[in-house]
């Protein structure tokens, strides 16, 4: 591995955590204080990844990151206090291919990390794989043929109820399925008191395939009305 | 002159010219000198002089033309002014045919109607056609020499008269009638008398002062003909006048006679004779008038410069004149000129010459224009009217408009300033007064105007105008208060209307916009009062907004600066979770651990909650079904229900409740109420979820019993409250201040309800219109 990930944020312990938790991953870690810094080591060609906070002195995280995408392609991640949505739609359409809010959970960072390390490395792998068959949905890799779902490269293991589940909802990105629906295509049987029994198939898919099942980026409860895929680019 | 005066005095620049001038050498003074009016008293002896000519040409002009014109349209004997010889006038030919007429029907013994019939023909031409009517001449049989003078002969009335002499010898010298001692024949006519007229042969001959007159021309009589007498082709003499011999003769100058023996007789030739003098003075008269009007108005017109001076020293001393009074001035010498004679010309023009000839005919249009004219006789009226005009116009030009002064408008301007002194004393009293007296005095009003008509009517019961009169008085009274009052009422309601807006706008929440009633309006006051309430209003609601957006951005600020650390001790106390600790020290770094997590939690919540209660939590509404929301709700939480032991006794409806909310919000209220119960619960109790639709809501209600005693009077969703004061672990005392912020934040109504140990939090939505 020993890919090199830089580190940005104007706390000093906030970056030794980090540098702690990822080199115990087995990356080689960057350290910058300020958005100056981390715009001298984004050059570095060794840097395959970048970690960034947003509310830094001299030049803030939103504004290094447009400086690097201007120069680079890589994955950036950004770090901040800021929790609001607002926020988080900001930092994403600046460039951020993913956003972390403070206080994190470091085993989610690392998660994220590797993730859209994978993301990065074996993207071309899966557009040469795939031509159409394959459905892609950020992370996620659905082939319909032979009903595999592959999440940052890796197949994951489904039950057949899932699988079907997975297929219903991956298919149609975006589109709200009541449980009934779902139940009735799943089950192929009259829906009745289902909410319990898809909740409970749906937690075990996201336990598979969302990197924090807690607050899940792909299958998403619309309250009040179903569950949806959200799609991601 | 006025042209000059205007081009200096109104324009700037002429006036520039002028001061420059005024300032420069004097050669350049002495050239504006031109164009100035002369100062000094020999400048004002000329303005006076040049008013008064003017004033005298004008009095002498119109009166002079007005009494001649008012003469013409009476008597139309303007030719008079001309005519030196009497004897060759109309009048005196006239005169002379009516004598003829007259000593013929002495001669013919009989009445010659034929003599003055007339007949239009298609010609047009008058003439006489009733001559040839046979006519039997009753004569006296015996031959009479000069007769006596007897009051029985047929020629009395004409014996005295020594301005006519006479001889008339009827039916061949049967008889004869005369006045004259001696025969009348052209050579001897006697001293004074110049005129002989004979009648012989059925021809008429005239001589004056010897010579003999073309009497009948071609022969044939029309309308221009000079001598009405018999002889014409057209008009010949009748058999009954044949053998008629008529002899006048007329004293050159007639002369007054009298006659002693019955009083005072005046000759009708004499008459006619003084009628013609008084004429020809009459016009001399007006003449040398006229005259003398020209010559004053010419002089004017010399010193014309001298009068613009007199004009406006008229103009400054008529500006104090009220403009009732000049009216006055011009209204009474018109009705006197005009609208009386009218008036009483009325009868005369409407039932002599309307009803005979119809409205719009030649004839009355003549006549109306000669009454008219006739009118301009009334010289003093006329002059009075004329200067009248000339002051007020003379008035106009010289003195601004501002500077008129009118005795109505004053009165007018006192009596609006009354009005408004009591209006505003009136506004001061409270409107109920106002209100309830005008209750009082309408009906009073109305009852004496009824009372008036009463005592009016049955005061003149016997006249139906008079009543009628009355009845249309009282009409057009009532209509007028009604109308007047209406409008009052109609206004008072309309402010009322406005009021009420404004307070429904106030209570809806607009305290930007006053409400501005006009300063006599009734509710004036109590707009002023709603308008400063309104402005307080305002005034706290921007105070608290400010206070609020200040608190948010310090819990904003607070939760930013509080996490960064945050993460360092959670980042720190996970990675020495991972380090192999031994024994006490384990557990130190797993609580530590822990309670970082809570503190985290807590710093979130805290941060939700109070942007909610600032109203700054952005909120997604959408239609959703509240009995599915539930439903996921506590599929999602499956997991810690189980956990808890308790058991959930859940009754919701199969059929979709559509409500419009925010779902994740609304997620995040049932997430912490379940979470609380499951908190706080008597262990093994069961807990009570229900949705019940009605009324337009859906309510959820969810009842647990608490595990421990409720306090008294505590607000359960208050800031940092829970059910236990000394509790430590647990929550963060938010959970429920969250729900119930984010229900009110989604349109929603939340509350807490405790009944001894039975603790309620009901949760309710309007249902949406299907």
């Amino acid at each position: 591995m020993n890919e090199t990930i830089l580190v940005v944020d104007d706390d000093p312990e906030i970056v030794g955590a980090i540098a702690i938790t990822l080199e115990r991953e087995g990356y080689r870690i960057l350290r910058a204080y300020n958005g100056m810094e981390a715009l001298d080591h984004a050059l570095d060609p060794a840097v395959r990844l970048i970690l960034i906070d947003v509310m830094m002195p001299k030049l803030d995280g939103l504004s290094a990151l447009i400086r690097i995408r201007e120069k680079r392609n890589l994955p950036i991640i950004v770090l901040s206090a800021k929790s609001e949505d607002t926020d988080k739609i900001l930092g994403l359409s600046m460039g951020a291919d993913d956003y972390i809010t403070k206080p994190y959970n470091p085993q989610e960072l690392a998660a994220r990390v590797r993730s859209q390390l994978r993301r990065y490395t074996s993207l071309g792998d899966i557009h040469a794989e795939g031509r159409g068959r394959i459905i892609v949905n950020g992370r996620l890799a659905y082939d319909p043929d032979s009903l595999e779902l592959r999440a940052d490269g890796d197949v994951v293991k489904l039950t057949p109820t899932e699988t079907r589940i997975v297929d219903l909802l991956i298919r149609n990105p975006g589109r709200v399925f009541p449980a009934e629906e779902i139940y009735r295509r799943v089950w192929n049987e009259e829906a009745f008191s289902c909410e319990n029994t898809v909740m409970v198939h749906i937690r075990r898919i996201r336990e598979k395939i969302e990197l924090n099942p807690k607050e899940p980026d792909y299958i998403k409860v619309v309250w009040g009305i179903g569950y949806k895929m959200e799609q991601h680019g | 002159m006025d042209t000059k005066w205007n081009s200096t005095g109104k324009d700037p620049g002429g006036e520039q010219a002028y001061l420059a001038a005024a300032q420069g050498g004097a050669d350049r003074v002495e050239e504006a000198e031109v164009f100035r009016p002369y100062t000094g008293r020999k400048g004002q002896i000329r303005a006076v002089l040049a008013f008064l000519a003017f004033f005298l040409g004008v009095c002498l002009v119109l009166g002079s033309l007005g009494a001649a014109l008012g003469r013409w349209a009476c008597q139309r004997d303007a030719g008079n002014l001309l005519a030196e010889d009497w004897q060759e006038t109309a009048a005196f030919r006239r005169e002379i045919s009516d004598y003829l007429r007259e000593f013929l029907e002495l001669g013919a013994g009989e009445d010659l109607g034929w003599y003055s019939q007339w007949y239009e023909t298609s010609e047009g031409t008058a003439i006489a056609t009733d001559w040839d009517r046979t006519v039997t001449a009753t004569a006296p049989a015996e031959e009479t020499p000069l007769p006596a003078v007897s009051w029985d002969d047929p020629d009395v009335e004409y014996r005295d008269d020594s301005n006519v002499l006479y001889r008339i010898t009827g039916n061949g010298y049967s008889y004869t009638f005369s006045n004259s001692g001696s025969q009348l024949i052209r050579s001897t006519l006697p001293e004074g008398y110049n005129f002989l007229l004979v009648f012989q042969d059925s021809k008429v001959s005239i001589w004056k002062d010897g010579e003999e007159l073309d009497v009948y021309g071609d022969g044939v009589y029309d309308g221009d003909s000079d001598w009405f007498v018999p002889g014409y082709d057209n008009f010949p003499a009748g058999d009954n006048v044949s053998s008629v011999k008529v002899y006048i003769a007329v004293r050159e100058t007639p002369v007054q006679y009298y006659n002693t023996s019955w009083g005072v007789q005046t000759s009708r030739m004499y008459r006619a004779y003084r009628s013609f003098q008084e004429s020809r003075e009459f016009w001399l008269t007006k003449a040398a008038l006229l005259g003398a009007g020209v010559l004053c108005l010419a002089l004017w017109f010399c010193l014309r410069r001298e009068r613009q001076a007199a004009d406006k020293k008229i103009a400054f001393w008529t500006v104090h004149v009220w403009t009732e009074v000049r009216f006055l001035t011009v209204a009474v010498p018109l009705c006197a000129l005009l609208l009386l004679p009218m008036a009483s010309m009325f009868d005369t023009l409407w039932y002599r010459q309307v009803r005979l000839y119809g409205l719009f005919s030649m004839e009355v249009l003549d006549y109306m224009g000669w009454s008219l004219a006739a009118c301009l006789e009334n010289t003093g009226a006329l002059l009075c009217l004329w200067w009248a005009v000339w002051l007020i116009r003379n008035d106009h030009r010289y003195n601004p408009r501002e500077s008129r002064k009118s005795l109505l408008r004053k009165l007018g301007r006192v009596l609006a300033g009354a009005i408004r002194v009591l209006r505003a004393r009136d506004l001061k009293r409270p409107i109920q007064k106002r209100l309830s007296r005008q209750t009082i005095l309408r009906p009073l009003a109305l009852l004496l105007i009824i009372l008036l008509a009463t005592i009016w009517t049955t005061s003149f019961y016997y006249d139906g105008r008079f009543v009628l009169l009355a009845i249309i008085a009282e009409l057009a009274l009532f209509t007028l208060l009604h109308i007047l009052w209406g409008r009052r009422d109609c206004a008072l309601a309309h402010d009322i209307g406005l009021l009420a807006d404004q307070v429904e706008a106030i209570r809806s929440g607009d305290l930007s916009t006053p409400l501005d009633l006009p300063a006599d309006a009734d509710l004036r006051q109590t707009a002023e009062a709603l308008n400063d309430i309104q402005a307080g209003l305002n005034r706290a609601l921007e105070e608290r907004t400010r206070s609020e957006r200040m608190k948010v951005e310090l819990i904003s600020n607070v939760s930013h600066d509080l996490k960064t650390p945050l993460t360092s001790v959670l980042s720190y106390a996970e990675l020495l979770r991972q380090e192999p600790l031994e024994g006490a020290a384990a557990d130190y770094a797993r609580i530590i651990d822990e309670k970082a997590h809570r503190l985290a939690a807590m710093v979130q919540d805290v941060f939700e909650v109070s942007k909610a209660a600032a109203g700054q939590l952005p909120v997604h509404p959408e239609r959703l079904d509240f009995a599915k929301l539930l439903r996921q709700t506590l599929a999602d939480l499956d997991d810690p229900i189980r956990q808890s032991g308790l058991i959930f006794r859940v009754d919701l409806p199969e059929t979709p409740v559509e409500i419009v909310a925010d779902g994740k919000r609304l997620y995040r209220v049932f997430q912490n109420l379940i979470d609380n119960a499951l908190q706080y619960a008597l262990p093994g109790s069961r807990i009570y979820l229900t949705l019940k639709t009605g009324e337009g809501t859906a309510t959820a209600s969810l009842r647990n019993t608490s595990r421990d005693e409720l306090p008294e009077g505590v607000d359960f969703t208050a800031r940092f409250v829970r059910g236990d004061e000394s509790r430590t672990d647990g929550g963060s005392g938010l959970g429920l201040s969250i729900a119930k912020s984010f229900t009110e934040a989604c349109g929603g109504a939340f509350h807490v309800e405790t009944v001894a140990d039975l603790f309620t939090a009901v949760v309710a939505f309007p249902l949406t219109d299907k």
